[in-house]
């Protein structure tokens, strides 16, 4: 971890001088997780994509103020996917309801993915729906640890709570999840 | 070490392995029979999660195709600087409202205070402006220094609870006169202590207040005087009190 913290260190000075070859590098390395991590909480993969690369953008936009006191790369990454989840939910909401001809194909962007990928749909709309039934905090904390694969210490750093209270919570979502797991068959 | 900590423990260390099917549930349980009954569905959930996951993966070759559009994007939208932050956070509809608001509160509060203040100056007493016209009377004399102006303000006073005490007869709420009377007397007294400690060298310009004061006193009695023919019997003690309080004024003067 310290190596990875180091590069990207190396990568963000870089970044904060005007580099964009070395945002790039940013977010080759991190783009896959915060990809998860949106992907874990939307039943769209197309919008995951486009909410990672609006993370980034606003990730890159926010970069001069940005110091690393503190608060890692990562953790200031998953707070933007955090916000940008948020807006997105809200828009979102404010879409359903109005009339399905106001809905512009909105809805429908799901069902434009290839054949092939039906199949995989329907197993994510599965594990999401046993994901959703969870307390939010209990999506949170087992999303970042397992889905986007982050330490304890990087989780409780996003979630802005101690490392302890991450794995009490954790150790809670972990049974919840079982039980609902059961539930569901 | 309590049992939470430890059970994740074991998971920090075995999930690699089961990600890579180096280890099983039972495997690890066969390692840990203590903690068996805790460990299993965590175990699970944890193993779920991880098949879970490979759904949640990006389509391959996905991030490293879109690092070029990203970098193109990077490229067009420049990282904002402290000034484009402050200006981006406050439009010019922004920058006007927030000119403008206070402008705006201290153009009302100047209106109210000054309507207020207005409203108190044609109070009478039982007005439930008067204290404020006293108060504010009281913050001229205070703010006065030179002493033929405060004397001025005094007289000007006097004169004007004058007027209130024939207001009231007028309005027949005679059970306010003793006090509007009383309030006249302390007036006028303050007017003869402030004539009196006019200098020498400043008579000149004494002469016109003395008879000042003397022309409202005497209008302030033949007034009454009248108003007291015309008037029930019940206002006769404050109107009486009243004239006395003018007449040893007028005495005073002299």
């Amino acid at each position: 971890m310290p190596a990875r913290l180091d590069k990207d260190h190396e990568l963000i000075q870089k970044a904060q001088r005007g580099d964009t070859h070395a945002f790039g590098d940013l977010y080759e390395s991190h783009a896959p997780v915060i990809f998860r991590y949106l992907f874990a909480h939307l039943d769209s993969r197309m919008d995951a994509e486009d909410l990672t690369g609006e993370v980034f953008l606003k990730a890159w936009q926010s970069l001069p103020k940005y110091t690393e006191r503190g608060v890692p790369f990562l953790a200031f990454l998953f707070r933007i996917a955090r916000n940008v989840l948020v807006d997105h939910y809200r828009q979102s909401n404010r879409l359903e309801s109005k009339s399905p001809d106001e809905l512009d194909g909105y809805k429908e962007e799901g069902n434009l993915e290839p054949v092939e990928t039906i199949g995989n749909q329907m197993e994510h709309q599965k594990i999401l729906r046993v994901l959703t039934t969870l307390r939010p905090d209990y999506q949170s904390v087992l999303t970042l640890r397992f889905i986007s694969e982050l330490s304890p210490e990087e989780t409780a750093q996003v979630m802005k709570r101690s490392v302890g209270a991450v794995r009490v919570l954790q150790h809670r979502a972990l049974t919840a999840l079982r039980q609902e797991i059961e539930k569901t068959g | 070490m309590n049992i939470e900590h430890r059970i994740d423990k074991i998971l920090e260390i075995y999930t690699p392995a089961i990600k890579n099917g180096q280890e099983t549930i039972d495997s690890i349980i066969e390692k840990y029979p203590k903690y068996a009954n805790a460990l299993r569905p965590r175990l699970e959930a944890v193993l779920w999660l991880l098949n879970a996951k490979k759904n949640f993966e990006p389509r391959q070759g996905y991030i490293s195709s879109s690092r070029q559009y990203m970098e193109h994007q990077f490229e067009t939208i420049r990282p904002h600087g402290f000034w484009q932050r402050l200006f981006s956070r406050y439009t010019p509809q922004r920058w006007v409202f927030n000119m403008a608001a206070p402008v705006i509160v201290v153009i009302l509060l100047v209106l109210i205070i000054n309507s207020a203040i207005l409203t108190a100056r044609l109070s009478i007493p039982g007005d439930p402006f008067y204290s404020t016209k006293l108060l504010t009377e009281d913050i001229q004399v205070a703010l006065t220094f030179n002493q033929l102006h405060k004397t001025d303000l005094y007289i000007e006073f006097s004169r004007e609870r004058t007027t209130e005490f024939v207001e009231l007869v007028l309005e027949g709420d005679y059970e306010l006169l003793p006090v509007a009377a009383n309030r006249l007397e302390t007036e006028i007294i303050a007017s003869l202590h402030s004539l009196n400690e006019i200098p020498t060298q400043n008579q000149a310009v004494e002469q016109p207040m003395i008879l000042q004061l003397r022309d409202t006193l005497t209008n302030e009695i033949f007034m009454l005087n009248m108003l007291k023919d015309t008037s029930p019997t019940t206002a006769y003690p404050g109107i009486e009190l009243a004239i006395q309080v003018a007449q040893s004024g007028l005495m005073a003067l002299r």
